[in-house]
């Protein structure tokens, strides 16, 4: 990518790589032994400038999907640090190869835009631990229509001005574990909560994953060994509306009091959740009577969402830092959260 | 003042300056370090070593048993065979180098025998009086024995020679570290046998500095001591509850706990009182903790 572009695109792209890459991650590109193949593809952005402390981001991750996406970061007590976003992910029925992406989200908007490249052209090599072409990224912008407006009315877009790019990239041949991956097919995918946090050095770590009413809430609450009272907290809500995959989440540092469990080994093991704002409430985990209870929910992109009870599967995992040297790394390689079969119970290191 | 950072920094500039090896000076055409070192006796069982060397500061350390105090202060006199230095109210050391005797080439621990320093015996003559906090100690002199070493590897100190017991790296099973501000406490469990007398040592070492100040030169003071005792005092069974109770000079108790909100609490009224000084609290929410099992791995705690 050419220098100048980066300074603007570099966090949003990197956003999108976080929130957008996890959500892919159930297929794998083609791996044979130590060498995998990336596939060529081609990918749009679009700058929809800041609305309400949103940076707002229209994404073609792929020929097949549009994604617009808002994020903003925050800033809570000391030097904590959080990230609220909104995803918004439906078929693209335009030619990308063309420059054109046209959507409908259902009652919330529409895309018609073709891009219209300005002439400047930058390479960039493939990244490290593969081999192939240059990735070409055009700059220019997209003209045409574009409509949206974001569920809980937080923004509104009615122009697609702002700066542009069409990336081309080649197919790549890769040392194993160093491709790209390559999105699944299916649209929900983009906006299913998966962990942003890092389960490595995890010595407390609580996660449930519910369904009900077609969508999927996810709450995640770590702590990491070493580090101060408190936990890294993350909600994530998918659902489908209308053809539109919706998904909205927060991430955010709590304090004191955030997260509370039992010891490793003791029994039977209770945890007890209680996040700041926008969360509300709190939850108890009790292992002797298998629930996960309480009052516990989050405000969210206008929702009132309830994170406890029944319809929730519970993982608490409480490591001895001298026994466990990576913590509870239960995030490593797990399947994506929609594919995952009903968890068995509770495990307690 | 406290200034444990400035301490650190200052420590590292002494160790950095004393890593110029007089090998390296002869071949870049530049003088050979040479240091002039005292002995005496101070009050109270109290041994007296004083050197100042190629840094130009003046380091007067007290010793008794495992306690010994480190008093470090600028040099005025940049000859080699002079010694001049106020430190700071407690003493002064303003003494001339005699030689006495043949040079000689002593063989040091840990070197081979081209590493052997150059050793001109002799004795110091002039004023040499200084008294430990609250007068713990004494020493009071005009004419002291001393020796002028011109080593040719840094670490080869004759003057240094002694080396401090220290068991083994590889003997420890367990191990505990406070690190508080100017302050580090040490605590080891060892396999049993490893060490003469009991299984577990106790390390404590402060550095204090004093500033300089438009009337006084600046003070820097190293304290540290070395306390073996019964593994009794070392219980740590369980994996993430630690409890230490050192012998005297230490006091009270420490535990090392983990919370409900998975942070470990290094708190109690561990203590120890260094001669001349009052107690140093060694537990508390600012120090940070780590305790180690040799054969799983670490816990680091960070302050908030």
């Amino acid at each position: 990518m050419g220098r100048g572009r980066l300074s603007l695109v570099a966090v949003a792209l990197a956003v999108a790589a976080v929130l957008l890459g996890a959500a892919g991650a159930g297929q794998a590109s083609s791996r044979r032994g130590k060498v995998e193949v990336q596939p060529a593809r081609t990918y749009g952005y679009l700058d929809l400038g800041r609305q309400k402390g949103y940076r707002l981001v229209l994404y073609v991750p792929n020929k097949r999907v549009v994604v617009i996406y808002g994020f903003r970061f925050e800033h809570g007590e000391g030097e904590s640090f959080g990230i609220r976003y909104s995803l918004y992910a439906v078929r693209n029925r335009g030619d990308l190869d063309q420059g054109e992406v046209r959507a409908r989200f259902g009652s919330l908007g529409r895309v018609d835009l073709r891009f219209r490249p300005n002439g400047k052209v930058s390479k960039d090599g493939p990244q490290s631990g593969c081999e192939g072409g240059s990735e070409i990224a055009q700059s220019g912008s997209f003209v045409g229509q574009l409509s949206f407006q974001g569920s809980g009315n937080y923004f509104h877009l009615s122009s697609s001005g702002g700066r542009a790019y069409l990336v081309h990239s080649p197919r790549l041949k890769c040392e194993a574990g160093q491709a790209d991956e390559v999105p699944s097919g299916s649209v929900r995918g983009y906006v299913t909560p998966s962990p942003l946090i890092s389960d490595r050095h995890s010595i407390a770590l609580f996660d449930a994953v519910g369904h009900s009413h077609g969508r999927q809430v996810r709450i995640s609450a770590v702590h990491q060994e070493g580090s101060a009272p408190g936990a890294e907290v993350q909600v994530g809500i998918a659902e489908s509306r209308h053809g539109v995959a919706v998904g909205h989440g927060i991430y955010l540092e709590g304090g004191r009091g955030t997260l509370l469990t039992s010891l490793p080994g003791a029994h039977p093991a209770t945890a007890t959740l209680a996040p700041p704002a926008p969360f509300f409430g709190k939850g108890v985990y009790a292992e002797e009577s298998q629930s996960w209870s309480g009052s516990l929910g989050v405000r969210l992109a206008g929702l009132k969402v309830p994170l406890t009870g029944p319809g929730f599967h519970v993982h608490l995992c409480v490591a001895n830092p001298l026994k466990d040297r990576n913590g509870c790394e239960y995030f490593k390689g797990e399947p994506p959260a929609d594919e995952r079969a009903p968890r068995p119970g509770w495990v307690l290191r | 003042m406290r200034v444990g950072r400035v301490a650190a920094a200052v420590l590292v500039v002494v160790v950095f300056a004393c890593f110029g090896g007089s090998a390296a000076a002869a071949a870049k055409g530049r003088a050979p370090e040479r240091w002039l070192d005292m002995y005496l006796q101070g009050s109270d069982g109290y041994s007296v070593h004083i050197s100042s060397g190629p840094s130009g500061h003046l380091n007067l350390k007290v010793s008794k048993g495992w306690f010994s105090a480190t008093y470090v202060t600028r040099d005025q006199l940049p000859a080699p065979d002079r010694v001049k230095a106020q430190l700071r109210g407690m003493g002064t050391v303003s003494v001339r180098f005699h030689p006495r005797g043949p040079v000689r080439q002593p063989m040091t621990p840990y070197c081979s025998k081209r590493q052997r320093p150059t050793l001109q015996p002799g004795l110091v003559r002039g004023t040499i009086r200084f008294s430990g906090e609250r007068d713990y100690f004494q020493v009071e002199a005009d004419e002291a024995k001393a020796s002028m070493e011109v080593p040719k590897k840094w670490n080869c100190r004759y003057a240094e020679k002694d080396v401090e017991f220290d068991p083994s790296e590889r003997d420890w099973v367990s191990k505990f570290t406070a690190t508080g501000d100017g302050v580090f406490f040490l605590a080891r469990r060892y396999q049993p046998g490893a060490l003469p007398t009991g299984d577990a040592l106790y390390f404590t070492e402060t550095g204090e500095l004093f500033k300089k100040t438009p009337d006084l030169p600046w003070l820097l003071i190293w304290r540290e001591i070395k306390v073996p005792a019964p593994a009794s005092t070392f219980q740590d069974a369980h994996p993430e509850h630690l409890t230490i109770s050192p012998p005297p000079p230490f006091s009270g108790t420490g535990s090392l706990v983990r919370t409900p909100e998975s942070v470990f609490t290094w708190r109690g009224d561990l203590a120890l009182q260094f001669p001349g000084l009052d107690p140093i609290p060694l537990a508390g929410s600012t120090f940070e903790p780590g305790y180690c099992l040799r054969e799983w791995g670490c816990i680091d705690q960070h302050l908030d």
